[in-house]
């Protein structure tokens, strides 16, 4: 049987890992095909150590954005910039092995992140941060200490499963500034009076929704077949 | 050609628009700016105590210093440090400290104590006998003297928020250190002036009486535990010194009373006797005397 060729650690590894190149894609990252689909085989070959176990250091990738997620990004003009350029970057996302993330090793690795010059980070820990660093973090994303597009953390068992295929969990899409601008023209709306979704929801974490977006959100609908909502990201 | 709108057109807008610039009441204001006030300096103390911790993780600066006999330089500055934390703010000071491999006192250079083996769970020898605790409690201090030191420190520390501190209570921490006599010579001497002068000239007088009013005001700020040029906790605005009084209505106020008949009944619903009940219970009443005999057999 598979599962006994291999350990636990070495297959939970793989679905996270899995999970975390199939988040990039949703983003709009370029990720490789076959990285998504990796058969655990392949896995164990690429990342298993001698031992069996996963060896996480190997398994840190970094991402470009697709020509798409960089216009989806791109602000609105201005007239005061009349050019603006997109926010979004290269994006680093870095598995840490050690049992207990502090604010030490948050802060190497925002000082890794700088070094690089990568536009955001997302960290993938093995337990729960401490609370001081969730502090450092939640300051963080104005800060000028740290990169531009914020540093966004999950634990492992986050990534176990991913939750967008789930037959519960409705297809969400990120609106560029255009379409949220003709969205709020066609309803004659104000932001803030659309309905709203927290940036702690677990799916505006997994798609890394910012602050003031607005997500189109599409379900199934019994009698009009789709039915599609908009909410503002707070 | 925009749409035109059917709905009735509203004047009032209109008018009012030019009278929202200024509050309608400015008390509103008052009470906005007070209370953002107050989270600001939330904001701003957890900002602090976020950045001493990460000073403290890596103290004391020089790695030959000694837990017993810190420097005075190194204690002053964990002792400013450590005035605007709670206990709590403490307790992840010291899991920082642990995670970077460090004894849990923040005036400890050495490494924290190496448990025996890496199990989860540790027999331990006490005075009543063998105890199993967790590996990570083990592992917290270099050795029980940084404990008794650190902790001598942990209970000093108020458990309000340095944001809702009121009064010099709890500003100075004490140290259980070696060399106590050096570290009372490090502190700041607070120099009194000496009274002034009385002099013949009315003005002077009366410019002396408004030095001493002030600084007064100052002490009792400082007493109150705020520092010059930190946001006053005490807001006058919002305080006022009038008094209206409060007149009493002239009837004086009745007790609530039901209808007295129906309130007795065992059947009443809020009062309400049902007609069944009723009529069952007056002819038991009216029966009760001849009752028992009644069914008797003959």
């Amino acid at each position: 049987m598979e599962g006994e060729k291999y350990q636990p650690s070495l297959i939970r590894m793989w679905r996270v890992w899995r999970t975390a190149k199939e988040m990039m894609n949703d983003r709009g990252y370029l990720v490789i095909e076959d990285d998504m689909t990796l058969s655990l085989e392949d896995f164990a070959q690429k990342y298993a150590r001698e031992d069996g176990e996963p060896d996480r250091s190997r398994l840190n990738f970094s991402c470009q954005p697709s020509e798409e997620m960089l216009l989806k990004y791109t602000p609105a003009p201005t007239k005061k910039e009349p050019n603006p350029t997109p926010e979004i970057g290269t994006i680093w996302i870095e598995f840490n092995s050690d049992e207990n993330v502090g604010l030490k090793q948050l802060r190497d690795y925002m000082g890794h992140l700088l070094n690089g010059s990568f536009y955001s980070g997302i960290m993938v820990t093995v337990k729960p941060m401490t609370g001081m660093a969730i502090r450092l973090l939640r300051g963080a994303t104005g800060m000028s200490d740290g990169p531009k597009g914020g540093v966004e953390v999950f634990v492992e068992q986050d990534l176990l499963v991913n939750i967008t295929k789930h037959e519960l969990v409705p297809k969400h899409v990120l609106l560029s500034a255009e379409e949220k601008d003709q969205l709020l023209q066609r309803y004659r709306l104000k932001q803030t009076q659309l309905p709203r979704i927290q940036s702690t929801d677990p799916v505006a974490k997994y798609l890394g929704l910012r602050r003031g977006a607005v997500v189109k959100i599409i379900r199934k609908s019994e009698t009009a077949g789709r039915y599609a909502s908009y909410r503002w990201v707070i | 050609m925009p749409p035109k709108s059917i709905l009735k057109k509203t004047t009032t807008v209109s008018t009012n628009a030019p009278g929202r610039t200024k509050p309608l009441n400015p008390r509103h204001l008052d009470v906005a700016l007070h209370h953002a006030n107050i989270l600001e300096e939330r904001k701003r103390v957890e900002r602090q105590v976020l950045e001493s911790i990460m000073t403290l993780m890596d103290f004391p600066a020089s790695p030959n210093a000694d837990a017993k006999r810190p420097t005075a330089t190194d204690a002053h500055q964990f002792r400013e440090a450590v005035v605007p934390f709670q206990p709590a703010d403490y307790d992840a000071l010291i899991e920082e400290r642990n995670i970077a491999n460090k004894c849990g006192y923040a005036l400890c250079p050495r490494p924290k104590r190496k448990a025996r083996s890496t199990a989860r769970k540790q027999f331990v020898d006490t005075d009543h006998g063998v105890e199993i605790v967790d590996r990570k409690v083990l592992e917290v201090w270099c050795s029980d003297d940084c404990a008794r030191r650190a902790l001598y420190v942990k209970v000093q520390l108020s458990e309000e928020p340095a944001w809702s501190r009121q009064g010099g209570y709890g500003d100075t921490i004490e140290l259980m250190v070696e060399n106590a006599d050096e570290h009372q010579k490090a502190l700041p001497l607070r120099l009194k002036e000496g009274p002034t002068s009385s002099t013949n000239d009315d003005e002077d007088d009366l410019a002396a009486a408004w030095a001493a009013r002030e600084d007064a005001m100052t002490d009792l700020a400082v007493e109150r535990g705020e520092k010059p040029g930190q946001l006053s906790k005490a807001n006058n605005d919002l305080v006022q010194d009038q008094i209206t009084e409060r007149f009493a209505t002239n009837v004086p106020p009745q007790p609530p009373s039901l209808p007295s008949q129906s309130s007795e009944h065992t059947m009443a619903i809020e009062g309400h006797v049902p007609r069944s009940d009723r009529k069952d219970e007056e002819k038991d009443e009216d029966d009760d005397p001849q009752d028992w005999d009644k069914h008797l057999p003959g």
